[in-house]
Parts: C-alpha cells; structure tokens; sequence
C-alpha cells in the first residue's frame, strides 16, 4: 500500500488549528486556575475541616479519580440539563475540566500537606499565627514547594485530556482536527499535525510551569 | 508567516512522513489477497440505525450489516468486520485497516477525490426535526437556533451550505451524541437520516420530535480504495446481480420500512 503524503492542505487551514489550540489553551489555564482554587480548598478541608466536611471531599475525590472523564463531560453536558443545569459545550468543558482537575489536585496537595513536618506548624502557632495564617504560610506554601512537579505533571497530563471535549462539540484542537479531516480525507496529515501541536503545548507549559517554579520557589525563598 | 518557510516546513513534514511511510506491498490485488486469505476485513459503523445498529445479543446487525454479510458469503470469505465511528469511515479504509466499507455512504464528488465508489445499494434522505415547540417551517427559521449534526455525514457536507447566516450550528462526533444533544436540549434542533429520525421518535414519544425540512436525498454505496479496480468490479457485479434477483430490495424494505427506490448505476 502507498500513500502520498499532501502537507499543503493543512497549511490551507492553519488558521482555523491556531483557533482549536487557543481554545485548548485557554480551557487547560482557566482549569487549572480554578481547579488550583478548589483543589486548596478542599486539602484544607480534608485536613483541618470537621468530620462531615472531610467525609464529603474524600467521597468527591474518590468519585472523580475512579470514574472515567469522558463519562464525566458526558454527565455535566447530557445529563445536567435534566436538572435545570444547562450550560454550552465550552462551559461545560471547562467546568468538568475543572471538578477533575480539583479531585486529583486536592490528592494531590494532601501528600504535600502531609509531608510538611509537624514542628513547623507548631513553630507558627507557637508565633501567634491563626490557623488560616499558619495553613497559608507553614503548609500550603511548603506543601506547593513540594508537589509542584507532581501538579505540573497533572496538568499536562489535563490538557492532554481535554482532547475528549470535542465529543461534546465544544471547538477545540481535537474537534476542529476530525472536522478538517472529514471534510478533505486527509486523516493522516491532520492528525500528524494535531499532535505535533499537543507535544509543542505541553513541552510550552512545561517550560512555563519550570518558569514558574523558579520564580515563586527558588527566587521567592532567597529573597 | 514567508513563504520560505511556509516550504520550508512542508519540505520537512513531507521528509518526515516519507521516512515514516508504509512501504508498497507485494503486486497481489486486493480481490486477490480476499479470495487468496479466504476473508474480507468490511469496515462499519454500528452507530447509525437502521443501516448499522448492534442487536440486543452486541452482534452487528442493519441493512448494511446484512448487505456486507451476503456479499461475503457469495465471495466465499469469512468476514470480519472493523466497527468504525462515522469519521472513521474513510480513514480506516484509507489506512489499510478495512478493504471495503460499507456504512451508507452518500456518493458526493469530495469523497469521490478521496476514495472509489462502487455502485449505490441504497438511499437515503437527510432531514431536521426537532421538538413539536420548535417553530422551523422554512430555513431561514433556522437562524439564531442551534442544529446539531455529526462530522463526517452527508449532513456535514450539506446542512452549512443550506443553512442561512445566523444558524449556530452543533459538530458531534457520532450520530449518538447527536441525538443525546437534541434529547437533552442542548441543540434545538438535529439533522440526520429520515430513518434515524424515526427510530428516535418512536423512541421519544413524549418529546413530540417531527420533521421540518428535507436537506437532501442521495445514493449511498461501498467504498474502496483508489485504485482497488478489481475489487470495485466484482462488488459492481455482485451489486448488479442482487438488484436484479431482489436481494437489496429485500434487505433494504427489512431494515428501513420502506421500498428499495430504482438505483442508478455508473
């Protein structure tokens, strides 16, 4: 079997495979911002709330981390709807995006949590700091030191994932790749192409969230 | 961006794919690997009622289910088949995974560029329906109202042409999302095949679904790949000999309800 590779016709379309990567783009940094959010929200729950609150945060972690995503967009776009709940394909993208990226995060943020050692919390109570005061600056910033990689990985491995939206109809990299595909039955070239882009925006956040680290953690800590 | 580097760029994907590119086989045709292996590899899709459907046992099961088991059985192969979405119609067979398809495809000249039709085994018409509440009496009542279609169906090639400025319309990857969409109130109104339509609304009495617009109807036929030409004619004949003795007619009325329309040849 031959097959002749024709490049030019996914240049024809470049514009429109810019458009499907911002939109992954921007549903990745906007869930990883809120799901960052609920994420800290719920660790300080799951470590310092009363019995009830902890017992809902263990039960919403484990659901999410034990359930498929492409089930969970499924829920929030198809199902929600039955309960009054509508919202479009991009905000439902976004908003399960972010309830998964919240369920591994706060997984995630327990183990740095945990791994901060008691005397340091004592330290801080012990300098009059409130439990806020001392959760903010004795255990979620150590915490965060800590499990950065493991967060930055996670959310690699989110905007990766995001590619399943598409079957929602929300416009992203992914969707706009089987659109073009369809229409000029070149499926090789685009999706050659599409994950090119995927491997080009995750060695960007990559390099972004290194950045990041750098200037919060290393810089941040000496001055 | 230049267009140095515009050349540039495709120079390297070019090089790149050329590395990576499936060496050519040995000079045995298709048909001849077919009857050689004694098996068929037809690619479907089981997602799209009533020409593909899996039955209550997740046995393949429609019109062209049956269409593809009888051709097989008169090749004297045993076949298996690629259950494919509707995207994956053409890919699959262009990638070597199947050596036919044969998904109600609708013969349009675009596909025609990309793969080789064999003669059409059937018709089909493509239609928007929507709730009963739904007011669309001509198309330009589709403006400001969300239509979901599926990617890579007639729909897709045909309902962005006839929609007037202002429609929003709704990309789903399968036929079952689609449905679900319009179920679930997220399109206010979907296009697909009249016959999936039915099978909906019998479905859904209580969402009152009915047709509002007729899209289009065309021919639907097997594919193969460019320069298949062996494979192509003996699927022409076998087509030509089941039209005559009325085996298509007889699956077609089975599955769809309706009568077989006269199918034109080229």
């Amino acid at each position: 079997m031959h097959y002749v590779f024709h490049f030019n016709v996914v240049w024809d379309h470049w514009r429109e495979l810019a458009e499907g990567a911002w939109l992954t783009i921007r549903l990745s940094v906007l869930a990883m911002v809120i799901g960052l959010a609920l994420a800290t929200v719920c660790a300080y729950a799951k470590a310092s709330g009363p019995r009830a609150v902890r017992l809902g945060v263990a039960t919403y972690v484990e659901v999410i981390r034990n359930t498929p995503f492409l089930v969970q967009i499924f829920i929030v776009f198809f199902s929600l709807p039955a309960l009054g709940i509508s919202m479009d394909a991009n905000e439902a993208a976004l908003a399960a995006m972010v309830v998964n990226f919240g369920a591994y995060g706060t997984e995630i943020l327990r183990a740095g949590i945990e791994a901060v050692s008691h005397g340091q919390i004592d330290a801080a109570r012990a300098l009059g700091l409130t439990r806020l005061q001392t959760f903010r600056h004795a255990v979620l910033f150590p915490a965060l030191k800590i499990v950065f990689p493991a967060l930055a990985s996670q959310f690699i491995l989110l905007m990766l994932a995001s590619s399943v939206v598409s079957a929602i109809s929300a416009v992203e990299l992914t969707a706009v790749t089987n659109s073009l595909q369809s229409t000029t039955f070149r499926p090789f070239e685009f999706y050659f192409v599409a994950a090119g882009l995927y491997l080009f925006m995750a060695l960007g956040f990559r390099a972004i969230l290194g950045g990041v680290y750098w200037i919060v953690f290393v810089r941040g800590d000496r001055a | 961006m230049s267009a140095h580097l515009k050349h540039l760029v495709i120079a390297m994907l070019t090089a790149l794919s050329t590395m990576l590119a499936i060496q050519p086989a040995n000079a045995e045709n298709t048909l001849e690997k077919i009857l050689s292996a004694k098996k068929i590899r037809v690619a479907i899709d089981v997602a799209n009622p009533p020409f593909g459907i899996l039955d209550k046992s997740g046995q393949p099961d429609g019109s062209d289910v049956a269409v593809a088991r009888q051709l097989a059985k008169d090749l004297g192969a045993e076949i298996e088949f690629v259950q494919v979405p509707s995207t994956g119609r053409i890919p699959a067979l262009l990638a070597g995974r199947a050596d036919v398809t044969i998904a109600s495809i609708s013969v349009t000249t675009d596909r025609a560029k990309a793969v080789m039709y064999c003669n059409p085994n059937g018709a089909l018409s493509i239609t928007i329906f929507a709730p009963q509440s739904v007011k669309i009496k001509t198309p330009a009542d589709l403006v400001g109202k969300r239509v979901g279609i599926t990617r890579a169906t007639l729909e897709e090639a045909t309902v962005p042409k006839m929609a007037p400025e202002g429609t929003k319309i709704v990309w789903f990857d399968d036929l079952a999302s689609t449905v679900q969409a319009l179920l679930s109130g997220q399109v206010d109104a979907a296009a697909m095949t009249a016959f999936a339509e039915k099978t909906v609304a019998d479905a859904n009495p209580a969402k009152q679904l009915e047709n509002k617009l007729l899209v289009t109807t065309a021919f639907y036929g097997p594919i193969v790949r460019p320069g298949d030409f062996e494979l192509r004619q003996w699927i022409n004949t076998w087509l030509f000999v089941n039209a005559q003795n009325g085996t298509l007619a007889t699956i077609y009325k089975k599955y769809t309800g309706v009568d077989l329309p006269p199918l034109p040849t080229f």
